[in-house]
């Protein structure tokens, strides 16, 4: 790849330009406060099942929110309303609105496409696309073309990568396939492939489940660092780590709302009787 | 377990030393084999042998056509053979065999330039943009695997009539051409639909989660994921168009001359040559007719070894 063998003045050169535009837009970005949600009257249905029943909620810009809950809860299904992935699955119908900037992204104008650049997703189990960790991270920006040059393109690999805390560990074979990459690095690399297309809220469904303790506490503190400049979402059933990382815990149960509150005081002293069984694991 | 109780009769045990004291004598790697070990051992052997012997009942009779051609078609072959027309009509069979390797390769580009790329969009729509219960593409699915297993014969004289009558294209290399691609398409619509629907859903969802649109991801990744699936099926289908006889007698005829026309002109090929002169009473036709055999084999040879160099550089990726 071209990429490799750029001389090094250069390269730098142009990244110190590129990485001063890029860091005074997200300043400006971080600065106008984020992009938040507002869910009023939520109901999702697939064929005959009510999934969601009647959701009221407020995701916050630059906080971690959390949904969790048991299992079928719709915890999933909530997340992924949030940037309409549910679209094409089979029986999904709904009613209510989810305002995104108080727009609601159902309003028959908005573009499904266009609204999954500014709410990313990373999903359970990694992704990578089976080719090299650099194409990966720059499949956002070829299919939007949101670059102008070859470097600018090389810069916002990096970056991206430098985000999701994964750069010092490819930076030197990005023309390797990203197959060739641990679990918890094909996690990060997903992270990266979603900070690449330029979101405001990342949406994390359930990132750590497959992954070992390690990969899991560096996923962790990654979103704990991106919520200065994203909005994050994050979707679990492990409470320990909602408990590490939440700015707002939503607890789902049967597809409605419990409670919201915020850490620690939520799992200390609960307001609810489902959620005390919950934490206590005596909620099937 | 070590666990110490008291037998129905009363005198006490403990389990660990009773089973200590029967084995401590015969060491585990001494005892006795059970029969029924002994038996599936014997039964591993023999299917063993069962594979094997079936491999080479396979190989051989392959590998002594192609000697048999190889040798024959070599030992005859000749320059001029390859750079003449065929000569003497049904009777003699002189010449060479260059009308046929034209027509053969007229045939097979004009078939291919119809049948892949109809093939790999129907394939491509039936995987991605059809959903499994789409009543269409159910359809077409059932009608293109009863099209795969018609009888060739039976498609040639669809398209003699078709065609040659109906049309008014008379024989000739076009007439031959879309009856062979009718015979090509089920196979590649299918190896393309079964290859791109291996393609994981988790790598469609991650892309269509980065705001990618259903054919960009096509574009990008599953067309490439699918690649070594799909070009199986070309593969296979180029090598029907090549071998195939009966469709082509019915809708090409045979011709002399190297063909320079696609309409009402009879078109000669190496399956013809092959059918016609290994009947005939003279060695002259029969060296030609082991010539054509030895050309074709080549051929299907030539189109494998290249499905293998594009697949290897594309795997790269």
């Amino acid at each position: 790849m071209k990429w490799f063998f750029l001389s090094t003045d250069q390269s730098l050169a142009q990244e110190d330009i590129a990485t001063a535009q890029t860091l005074t837009r997200s300043e400006e970005r971080a600065g106008n406060g984020g992009s938040g949600f507002l869910i009023r009257d939520l109901n999702v249905y697939y064929r005959q099942l009510h999934v969601l029943k009647g959701l009221n909620l407020e995701i916050e810009p630059h906080k971690i929110t959390v949904f969790m809950g048991p299992s079928g809860c719709g915890k999933s299904t909530l997340v992924r309303v949030l940037n309409r992935m549910n679209d094409h699955v089979d029986g999904f119908k709904h009613t209510g609105q989810v305002l995104l900037d108080g727009k609601n992204i159902y309003d028959s104008d908005v573009d499904p496409v266009l609204l999954k650049t500014k709410v990313g997703m990373v999903f359970q189990k990694p992704n990578p696309f089976p080719i090299s960790i650099y194409e990966n991270v720059a499949f956002g920006p070829r299919i939007h073309k949101t670059y102008k040059s070859k470097a600018a393109l090389d810069n916002t690999v990096r970056q991206s990568l430098e985000k999701a805390a994964l750069w010092e560990e490819v930076k030197d074979r990005l023309a390797t396939n990203a197959n060739s990459l641990s679990g918890g690095q094909q996690q990060r690399l997903c992270i990266a492939r979603a900070i690449a297309t330029l979101p405001d809220v990342i949406l994390f469904d359930e990132p750590a489940s497959a992954l070992d303790p390690g990969s899991t506490a560096k996923v962790e503190e990654l979103m704990v660092a991106l919520k200065r400049n994203y909005t994050v979402v994050l979707v679990t059933h492990n409470m320990q780590q909602a408990a590490r990382v939440a700015n707002k815990v939503v607890f789902l149960y049967k597809g409605e709302v419990v409670e919201v509150g915020e850490p620690p005081g939520m799992f200390e002293n609960p307001k609810s009787e489902l959620t005390e069984k919950y934490i206590s694991g005596h909620l099937v | 377990m070590s666990q110490s109780g008291v037998a129905n009769d009363g005198t006490s045990f403990n389990s660990l030393d009773a089973v200590t004291t029967q084995t401590v004598q015969v060491p585990w790697y001494e005892q006795k084999v059970s029969p029924s070990y002994r038996r599936r051992q014997v039964w591993n052997w023999v299917l063993k042998i069962l594979v094997f012997a079936a491999v080479v009942i396979v190989l051989v009779p392959l590998l002594d056509m192609l000697y048999l051609f190889a040798y024959k078609g070599l030992s005859v072959i000749s320059i001029a053979t390859l750079t003449e027309t065929t000569t003497g009509g049904t009777g003699l069979g002189g010449g060479g065999i260059l009308n046929a390797i034209t027509g053969t390769l007229l045939l097979l580009a004009l078939s291919s330039a119809i049948a892949v790329p109809l093939g790999i969009f129907s394939g491509v729509y039936m995987a991605e943009f059809a959903g499994e219960h789409n009543r269409y593409a159910s359809v077409v699915r059932f009608v293109s695997d009863v099209l795969a297993g018609v009888p060739s014969i039976v498609l040639g004289y669809v398209g003699y009539l078709l065609f040659v009558l109906y049309a008014g294209w008379g024989y000739s290399a076009l007439a031959g051409a879309v009856t062979l691609s009718i015979l090509m398409l089920p196979y590649i619509l299918r190896t393309t639909e079964l290859a791109i629907r291996r393609v994981p859903d988790s790598i469609r969802e991650g892309a269509i989660a980065l705001g990618s649109t259903k054919t960009s991801m096509i574009n990008r990744l599953t067309l490439k994921f699918a690649l070594p699936g799909i070009l199986t099926g070309v593969m296979l289908a180029v090598s029907i168009s090549l071998s195939e006889t009966a469709p082509l007698l019915y809708t090409a005829d045979f011709s002399n001359y190297v063909p320079t026309a696609l309409l009402h002109q009879p078109v000669g090929y190496l399956t013809g040559i092959v059918w016609t002169f290994s009947q005939m009473p003279t060695t002259s036709a029969h060296n030609l007719a082991y010539i054509a055999a030895f050309v074709l084999l080549s051929l299907v040879f030539l189109v494998n070894f290249l499905a293998r160099v594009v697949l290897k550089r594309f795997s790269k990726i």
